[in-house]
């Protein structure tokens, strides 16, 4: 059940053939040393990808936000000011790093690399597309779930370790926010691999259409509330406003951000953009079809009937049209993050703790409940497929 | 050749983070050696083949019980370094004749234990040829609905009970009457 | 399933091997191009202008232990339920949905009651409210 980039490339010929050719010139079987060498290739194109996407999203906020506020956002590097990102990484590089007098230097310097870790490590399921996946581990969903809060381990000892009150505040409330909005996000989970029957993100994506009406979060009511729930526990988790508390410009100075400088600064910042971007993966992926294009294109099969190519080429095709669709859904629930940020204001410590658990850990939980009365009482069909079923047994008369 | 790397990555980062841990004098960084060493030991368990039971450790542990054991920390406010005026180490049970007869005494008694109960091991000169069954998912999930499902709701009865009594522990005692 | 393949993991440990490298590669980089001018207002912790008082290192309120505590209770039940929601579709179709249905239920609903407990004797209140202890402040007995 483990399929990964690896296995999708071994379908062709032209790898399986290097791949004995060198076995037997190597003397030993060089299976893993080609599947090290795709994944490392393909470990560096995803953090690239990743990385400018962090940019670009940093200057994506930045235009989304003026264009909110009336105003026009950076537009003097490059044009339309689309290297901003890169002027303000270079700035950040080149600033001096200040490790305070009374600061724990080792952890510290421990907590952006510890945020950095948590985010990549999660990067290795996100499910692109079937084949350029990283690896399709069986436990997928729940692996991600753990990497996500090692975040939360980050933003606490970063606001330890300055020692300055308003980094240690930031940091704890931080750290409770983030594992408090896991529990709803996790039971929401739960109630999608109810619906679809595993953890590895291949079967939930795979119990779901191309199509809008054969998406999760449209197959019942519960699913549909559900993706509300998941997706404010995650803007929560991400610390992104309107529960940006942990790093309160108006409030904290910048929380567990005060004493940072320079580059760790940098990496705290591009570590929030990039599982921003993680987390609307995985919202994609659960509730509104993944990486599925309409009328099953994305498996190639119908190029090879139609055009009669090549089998290689056509899947390699219908990859693209996956990825296509993937990051489309994706930065579209991105642009909804960065417009929630801006629009609505930030709610108190106290009113963020109710909401999570005395409202939204019961509807979770109630959902779970209904999701699974649901797939007992209709055996796992969705809203639409009754409708229809129902509609043409009425037809039939 | 890649599980050797695995196991060898795994296994230094669990003995370098437990010896640390040890070591170490200042108890926050011991709880990051900590987090470390359960990383550490969740790679092991992916070794062996049990994913799920280290997707299980990453999220329960390195993601709950070292945050929660920060928070200990902070709450009881433990993080100075115990040294004293002339720059010694303090440790409150330093320990007299009776505490080091008895941690002897039970040092001797488990490692005769742990002798005898691997000796097995090292006698047998064949390696077992046995298939791998390492349970999936599906495995568990089965186990837990069908043979163990008393276990299974008893986890929660236990669960509960941990709850309430954390709820009680940790509520603040209330001096009505003085 | 008679062979472990773990070349399934190998993304795992190279990814976070690269998030090691570029977090202390980009730091690196910097230290070589970067001032290092360092003097003692510069290395004061920031306190709005002032000169910070004390250390930040005091013993914090209880109420994030509590909601530590209540989070791993439930961490670890959705952990259990995972595997058991993950075979709920299979039970369904060979017909003893209803089964693993009540037994789903009864797991839930056990840890609903705790969290109704806690709810209702106040330690989900961020803020403690002050009904059970009406402060006295002029009626001493």
């Amino acid at each position: 059940m483990n399929s990964t980039v690896f296995s999708y490339f071994l379908q062709s010929n032209e790898l399986s053939n290097l791949i004995a050719s060198s076995s037997k010139f190597l003397g030993f079987d060089t299976t893993s040393l080609f599947a090290f060498i795709i994944f490392a290739i393909f470990a560096g194109i995803i953090v690239g990808v990743m990385a400018t996407i962090g940019g670009l999203g940093t200057y994506a906020e930045r235009k989304i936000s003026a264009d909110l506020q009336m105003r026009m956002g950076p537009n003097r590097v490059g044009p339309f000011g689309l290297l901003q990102f890169l002027a303000d990484g270079v700035k950040m590089i080149l600033k001096e790093d200040i490790v305070t007098s009374q600061a724990d230097k080792f952890t510290f310097n421990l907590a952006p690399v510890l945020c950095m870790v948590g985010v990549f490590a999660t990067l290795a399921v996100v499910p692109y597309s079937s084949g350029f996946m990283m690896a399709d581990l069986n436990v997928g969903i729940f692996y991600l779930v753990g990497m996500a809060s090692l975040v939360g381990v980050g933003v606490f000892l970063g606001g330890y370790a300055s020692n300055s009150k308003w980094s240690m505040l930031g940091g704890m409330r931080g750290a409770s926010q983030i594992i408090s909005y896991e529990i709803p996000a996790t039971i929401t989970i739960i109630s999608i691999v109810l619906l679809a029957g595993g953890l590895s993100m291949k079967t939930l994506i795979n119990g779901q259409g191309g199509a809008p009406h054969e998406w999760y979060i449209f197959h019942n009511p519960f699913a549909f509330v559900g993706f509300f729930v998941f997706f404010i526990s995650a803007l929560a988790e991400t610390n992104r406003a309107p529960f940006d508390l942990p790093e309160a410009e108006s409030e904290l100075v910048s929380g567990y951000n005060t004493e940072y400088t320079g580059m760790k600064f940098g990496l705290f910042a591009l570590a929030e953009y990039i599982e921003v971007f993680v987390v609307c993966g995985v919202a994609v992926a659960l509730f509104l079809g993944g990486y599925k294009v309409p009328f099953d294109l994305g498996s190639g099969a119908i190029l090879v009937e139609k055009l009669g190519m090549d089998g290689m080429i056509a899947q390699n095709i219908g990859q693209i049209l996956e990825l296509g669709a993937f990051f489309t859904k994706t930065l579209a629930l991105y642009y909804v993050v960065i417009w929630v940020r801006w629009t609505l204001p930030r709610i108190r410590v106290d009113q963020l703790m109710t909401l999570c658990w005395k409202y939204l850990t019961p509807i979770a939980i109630f959902n779970l409940l209904g999701c699974a009365v649901w797939m007992y009482a209709f055996n796992g069909k969705s809203i639409f497929t009754l409708i229809f079923s129902a509609a043409a047994s009425h037809g039939g008369h | 050749m890649f599980g050797n790397t695995l196991f060898l990555l795994s296994a230094v980062l669990t003995l370098a983070g437990a010896f640390a841990v040890v070591y170490s004098k200042n108890l926050m960084h011991a709880c990051i050696y900590l987090l470390a060493s359960l990383f550490g030991v969740a790679g092991l368990y992916a070794c062996l083949g049990a994913d799920f039971l280290a997707a299980t450790q990453l999220v329960v542990y390195a993601g709950g019980v070292v945050i929660l054991m920060l928070f200990a920390i902070m709450l009881t406010g433990g993080t100075g370094n115990k040294v004293n005026r002339y720059g010694l180490e303090k440790i409150p049970s330093m320990g007299n004749k009776k505490t080091f007869m008895i941690a002897g005494f039970t040092a001797v008694v488990t490692a005769l234990v742990l002798a005898k109960i691997t000796y097995s091991v090292f006698a047998a000169k064949t390696v077992a040829t046995t298939g791998f069954n390492s349970p999936s998912v599906a495995d568990i999930g089965t186990a837990l609905a069908t043979d163990h499902i008393l276990a299974f709701e008893i986890s929660s009865v236990l669960l509960l009970g941990a709850l309430i009594g954390a709820a009680i522990i940790s509520r603040p005692r209330k001096e009505i009457h003085d | 399933m008679s062979t472990l393949n773990l070349d399934v993991y190998m993304p795992v440990v190279i990814l976070i091997a690269l998030a090691l490298l570029v977090a202390g590669g980009s730091l690196f980089l910097g230290s070589l191009i970067r001032p290092h001018n360092p003097n003692k207002l510069k290395e004061t912790a920031y306190e709005c202008g002032e000169e910070p008082v004390g250390n930040a290192w005091a013993n914090f309120n209880i109420r994030f232990y509590v909601i530590a505590l209540i989070f791993i209770i439930f961490d670890v039940e959705s952990a259990l339920m995972f595997p058991v929601a993950a075979v709920f579709k299979r039970f369904n179709e060979i017909g003893l949905g209803g089964v693993l249905l009540g037994s789903i239920f009864t797991f839930v609903l056990i840890l609903v009651s705790g969290l109704v407990y806690c709810w209702k004797k106040g330690d989900l209140d961020w803020v403690k409210s002050y009904t059970q202890a009406p402060p006295t402040l002029g009626k001493k007995d």
